[in-house]
């Protein structure tokens, strides 16, 4: 009976391991030609000279900055009396704001262009990119290390920065551990957040940095891009009004777009509950929103209304950028590939 | 077949290599359709300033692309990852990671060359003490001097073991004690490895090269070894030494197969330029004897790489004219 049974595992072994290859092999292969030891080098020395002690420090104090502000804002609210749910809600909207708008917002999204932008372009015209495209690495992976580097670092710094919110922000209010668990999935969503946000600009930036000789062309582009998405457009849908709308002018207000994705993370993950205060804040901010007029019938007022503006679905504004981002990677390395490297 | 052959014998191999920069009348021919045959040993790339050897080895270390022709290492397609894992290139002014230390730096090409931390240690270590900079590898890059960054340049092109060592003008910016020792390292590092290297100053290609490929305005101007290079330039100068030079000269201005004859300043000698070199060489011995004189020379000078370079270098531009 035993050796009816190993021979019959010996006889299904074989098979179950070829079907595994024909799944496995290609991917195996695929991500070795892109992804090897080589590349994690390429990946671990650029992560250390983007992310030194010194600089981490910096950039989460800067991240931190305006969170820790609301943090401290008086509620008026007896955090002890309330459910645990209640209480994140509560936290959880104080750090709503200051979490899109500058965490991972203005702060986020300008530490990650001026970190990738100088990775390539300040390489080539320095002349160290010519002794690296000598050695035997292809420049995919040369590209893609650097890349990954900027991505991990992004990373890091949304984790520390999303946790040290939540912390500080559980702790100053009520000090209660409970309401940091109920708090998760808010800073869930922060974080998935923050991994699209870091997706899109590290791609950005690197394709810039792939693109000009000088860093300092591919920081500014990405700066301008980042005082556009929110701060610019935010005047320019507030006086425009209907035209904004009309005129389509949303299809180019990255702003717009990012705050959508932002809602659709929140939304999912049941994050914090609809309320007034938080949609009327992305209504002027992002344009997610909008007041609309709902007439009461009987007493003949208007109620008002916060509604969706649905531009874009959601999920539609996040999967058009992945597939920007995207795109924008398989620029930054093509144009590499092509790029000639001398002094 | 036979140019499959000859591929195989050589270290670097092109034919036809162009490269050209802009398009339309911006349009530069740097490197034009040049055919490189390196063979195993010390291959020096002369050439001015401005000549395309910059250009050139930048095409096979796979940093620019090629506009026309092929480059091949060792039968490998120059530029592919391949080909790259049998050259350790050294660029023309090497710029560094400055904050990094000598021994992190080896270590750190050691690996994108394919050795593991352990073996790129190790060997990081085994160079740093060929190169006389073991004292000095915890030691910032930034605060190297000028001999010991291109020393360490050298060492990261050699950490992953490659088969060809491609040098563009690995003296530059050195004083003369540093360009002696970098000198006599490649001198040494040749019976390892295969050297491609450029320079502008001639004599230190004399020094260490059997073979030489002059290069004016991104054309070979001439490609063989240095002794038949120089044989094919024999001199007709002769010079003359003895106690009575004032003397021979008299006489030998008389002669009829003589061209032109005259003592130099500079060593006093009698400087001879014969129509008949036969002669010449005839009738030195009888005139001594006849004299009475003492013979302290009688030669003819060789000629320097620099003064072969420069009368190729005006014979071209003659023929252009």
């Amino acid at each position: 009976m035993k050796n009816d049974q190993s021979s019959l595992i010996n006889k299904i072994k074989p098979g179950v391991e070829k079907s595994n290859n024909k799944v496995f092999q290609p991917l195996r292969t695929w991500f070795g030609k892109y992804i090897s030891r080589k590349t994690f080098i390429i990946i671990r020395k650029t992560f250390f000279d983007i992310c030194s002690l010194k600089k981490l420090i910096i950039t989460i104090i800067a991240m931190l900055f305006l969170p820790l502000i609301f943090i401290f804002m008086p509620t008026g609210i007896d955090f002890g009396l309330i459910s645990s749910h209640h209480a994140a809600t509560i936290i959880g909207i104080a750090l709503l704001f200051p979490a899109f708008f500058w965490t991972l917002g203005i702060a986020y999204t300008s530490i990650i262009g001026t970190s990738g932008s100088h990775l390539i372009a300040e390489e080539v015209s320095s002349g160290t990119m010519l002794i690296l495209v000598s050695k035997p690495i292809s420049r995919i992976k040369i590209f893609l290390g650097k890349y990954l580097a900027v991505i991990f670092f992004g990373m890091l710094i949304s984790f520390i920065s999303i946790f040290t919110i939540g912390w500080s922000g559980v702790l100053i209010k009520s000090g209660n551990i409970d309401h940091f668990i109920s708090l998760v999935p808010f800073l869930t969503a922060l974080y998935l957040y923050s991994v699209f946000i870091v997706f899109l600009f590290t791609s950005i930036t690197m394709a810039f940095s792939s693109i000009f000789k000088k860093s300092r062309t591919a920081s500014m582009i990405v700066l301008i891009l980042i005082i556009f998405s929110f701060l610019a457009f935010m005047i320019i849908r507030t006086l425009t009004g209907a035209l904004y709308g009309t005129f389509q002018i949303y299809h180019f207000d990255l702003g717009y777009h990012l705050g959508n994705v932002f809602v659709l993370f929140i939304e999912t993950l049941n994050a914090i509950p609809p309320s007034a205060a938080w949609l009327m804040f992305f209504g002027q901010i992002t344009g997610v929103y909008s007041l609309t007029s709902t007439i009461d019938p009987d007493q003949g007022i208007n109620l008002g209304g916060l509604d969706k503006t649905n531009y874009y679905l959601p999920i539609f504004s996040l999967l058009i950028w992945i597939l920007i981002a995207a795109l924008l990677l398989f620029f930054g390395i093509w144009s590499l590939k092509r790029r000639e490297i001398s002094v | 077949m036979t140019q499959k052959k000859l591929k195989i014998n050589y270290e670097v191999w092109s034919e036809r290599l162009t490269k050209i920069y802009g398009k339309g009348k911006e349009e530069l021919e740097a490197v034009s359709k040049i055919d490189l045959r390196v063979e195993p040993g010390i291959h020096g790339f002369l050439g001015p300033n401005g000549a395309g050897k910059t250009t050139t080895y930048n095409m096979l270390v796979g940093a620019i692309s090629i506009t026309e022709g092929e480059a091949k290492i060792r039968e490998l397609k120059a530029g592919s990852v391949a080909a790259k894992q049998l050259i350790g290139f050294l660029p023309q002014d090497p710029v560094f990671y400055e904050d990094m230390t000598g021994e992190g730096y080896l270590i750190y090409m050691g690996q994108l060359g394919g050795l593991q931390a352990k073996e790129a240690r190790r060997k990081a270590q085994e160079l740093l003490d060929y190169f006389d900079l073991f004292d000095a590898r915890e030691r910032e890059i930034g605060k190297y001097s000028g001999g010991m960054k291109q020393k360490i340049g050298i060492a990261a092109a050699l950490i992953h073991e490659p088969k060809v060592l491609i040098l563009d003008e690995p003296t530059a910016n050195l004083d003369p004690l540093g360009r002696v020792d970098v000198i006599q390292k490649i001198k040494e590092l040749s019976d390892k490895v295969s050297v491609f290297v450029s320079s502008h100053i001639l004599s230190e290609i004399e020094q260490m090269c059997e073979d030489v490929t002059m290069i004016n305005h991104g054309k070979i101007v001439v490609s063989d070894s240095i002794k038949k290079i120089k044989k094919s330039f024999v001199s007709n100068l002769y010079i003359l030494d003895t106690d009575m030079n004032e003397k021979f000269l008299e006489i030998l201005k008389n002669k009829d197969f003589i061209s032109k004859a005259r003592i130099e300043e500079i060593d006093g000698k009698i400087h001879i330029i014969p129509k008949d070199p036969a002669k010449l060489q005839k009738i030195i011995p009888e005139m001594l004897i006849e004299n009475k004189a003492t013979l302290l020379s009688f030669h003819q000078p060789e000629l320097s790489l620099q003064d072969i370079f420069m009368e190729i270098m005006s014979k071209k531009e003659d023929d252009e004219k």
